[in-house]
């Protein structure tokens, strides 16, 4: 079976704007600030998570690793205090959890994406996770701002015994100013891979000025949630199954949602809403569902808003 | 196209072959149910929607590939289709439809079209379970092997869903066999320039959020009268 993570599938599937991680050039003037390298590393200590190596190029900022509860989960908060991302910009994150680690990844604030006239603005994430490893992945929405162009891809491999909660949210554009579905392009792949091979992966190219966006029209977040790994139980994944779903009717008809199982071991969630309000509610509700169900712990208060 | 390998072909999209495509509805019916196709005008929406969001640029490009590798003869590149399909269709009951009615395909296609050794390539690697047999990929490896064009392949796999669709609305929705006929009508050209455009110049990808989630949603209703 050719895997999702593997490097022949990548090669073949890759979109056409090539997406390799912007190793050259960093150190160029014109580079600073536009392309941007995160690699970190965890690694376990004394029953909690740590980060073992890091490095960072600007825009990135790395904060030190922040602990909200005392399950020794390490929580990074990924931070580009630069406005956003313009054309031409190419920001990269490599990130390696060793067996038995948990991190939770968050931002602290939406991902903007400015118009453009010339250039995509890219951002490539590749993630490993060792045996056992657990990785939560929630960051703010994307705001495709009008005429932007941006491609994003996210490939997470696991190792056996390995978890992952990956969300990813765009929004139709600014809407507080009526702005909706008004960039140029966006592209976005994520694909995530067990160690057996089997994957799951979402992909799509919307470019609304050219194509239109469909029935997603009248809806303001377009979301997805999946939560992969080979170790739970299949009743556990029922009963997860089951919590979701409750926690998408309860969100009707503010949030049209879906759940269901995926080619890989796990579930995927896929939602409209209407309302950032609304998108906020509803990743609150799906996540104390997984987390209590995977590994029975409530959600963490990450906003401080 | 000669007349030989139309007829041949014919057999795989005819709505008597026995895939069981009257049992699925891609989501339809959860869509009828939550409200979002009421009437005829909601449902060549949704469709017209699937079929140049989701289908055009997912299905089609997986037909037009297996088409290719039926027609050269090279089951490889369509079971690496296969699986990329099979990673894309994150709806259970849809993906599995999907396969069910591949794999009926493949079955007869290998097992009574002579001299075509590329089905039975194709097939051998179903049974083993190393290419999950989707629908879009069976009917493009096999009508590439009896002899249609790539764009000839994607046209019909896109017309038989088109028509499945407008079949289950009809038992879903008040709509009458008149009115069928004139939605599959208006939905030509839109298949004709889909299967135009299907030969792939970019990646696998689907836009289709609110049918994509209809089909997820399937699984959850309390009632129905469809397998997908």
């Amino acid at each position: 079976m050719l895997a999702v993570g593997s490097s022949k599938f990548k090669a073949r599937h890759r979109s056409k704007s090539s997406l390799k991680p912007p190793t050259s050039n960093v150190f160029q003037p014109s580079s600073v600030g536009r392309v941007g390298n995160l690699r970190l590393e965890y690694g376990l200590r004394d029953g909690r998570t740590i980060v073992t190596k890091s490095h960072a190029t600007s825009p990135w900022h790395f904060l030190p690793t922040i602990y909200l509860d005392d399950t020794g989960q390490a929580h990074t908060l990924l931070v580009n205090p630069s406005a956003g991302l313009v054309g031409g910009d190419r920001l990269s994150i490599r990130m390696a959890l060793r067996e038995g680690t948990s991190a939770l990844v968050s931002t602290p604030s939406a991902n903007r994406v400015y118009r453009s006239l010339g250039k995509e603005s890219v951002q490539t994430v590749e993630i490993t996770l060792g045996p056992g490893a657990i990785l939560e992945w929630v960051p703010e929405p994307t705001i495709p701002f009008r005429g932007a162009r941006f491609h994003q891809s996210i490939h997470v491999q696991l190792a056996p015994g390995a978890t992952v909660l990956l969300w990813d949210a765009i929004a139709s554009g600014r809407v507080a100013r009526g702005e909706r579905w008004a960039f140029t392009s966006l592209e976005n792949e994520i694909a995530i891979s067990t160690a057996d091979g089997r994957s799951v992966l979402e992909r799509y190219h919307v470019a609304p000025s050219q194509d239109g966006v469909g029935l997603a029209e009248p809806w303001d977040y377009v979301a997805s949630l999946f939560v992969i790994g080979d170790s739970v139980e299949a009743a556990t994944w029922t009963q997860a199954r089951e919590r979701l779903a409750e926690a998408l009717k309860s969100v009707e008809p503010a949030v049209v949602g879906g759940v269901s199982e995926p080619a890989a071991p796990g579930l995927a969630v896929k939602l409209v809403a209407r309302s950032a309000p609304d998108l906020t509610m509803v990743l609150d509700r799906l996540w104390m569902a997984v987390r209590g169900e995977l590994w029975q712990l409530s959600v963490p208060a990450l906003r401080r808003y | 196209m000669n007349t030989v390998s139309l007829l041949q072909g014919f057999r795989f999209v005819d709505s008597f072959f026995p895939a069981g495509g009257y049992a699925y509805s891609s989501g339809l019916e959860a869509a009828v149910q939550g409200g979002a196709v009421r009437n005829s005008d909601e449902l060549a929406g949704y469709v017209e929607d699937l079929l140049c969001g989701g289908m055009g640029r997912r299905e089609a490009v997986a037909a037009w590939v297996a088409s290719r590798a039926g027609a050269t003869g090279k089951p490889a590149t369509a079971i690496d289709v296969d699986h990329e399909l099979d990673s894309m269709k994150l709806g259970r009951d849809g993906r599995l439809a999907s396969r069910q009615m591949g794999r009926q395909v493949i079955k007869i296609a290998a097992e009574q079209l002579e001299g075509k050794p590329v089905l039975k390539a194709y097939r051998s690697a179903m049974e083993r379970e190393e290419t999950p047999g989707h629908l879009a990929v069976s009917l493009g490896v096999t009508l590439g092997a009896c002899g249609w064009k790539a764009e000839e392949a994607v046209a019909a796999y896109l017309y038989q869903t088109a028509a499945g669709l407008v079949s289950a609305a009809m038992r879903l929705l008040p709509l009458g066999q008149r009115e069928g006929q004139r939605l599959l009508d208006g939905w030509l050209p839109l298949i004709y320039r889909i299967s135009r455009d299907a030969k792939p110049r970019a990646p696998l990808s689907s836009w289709s959020p609110v049918q994509d989630i209809y089909g997820m949603k399937h699984g959850q209703l309390e009632w129905r009268l469809f397998r997908s």
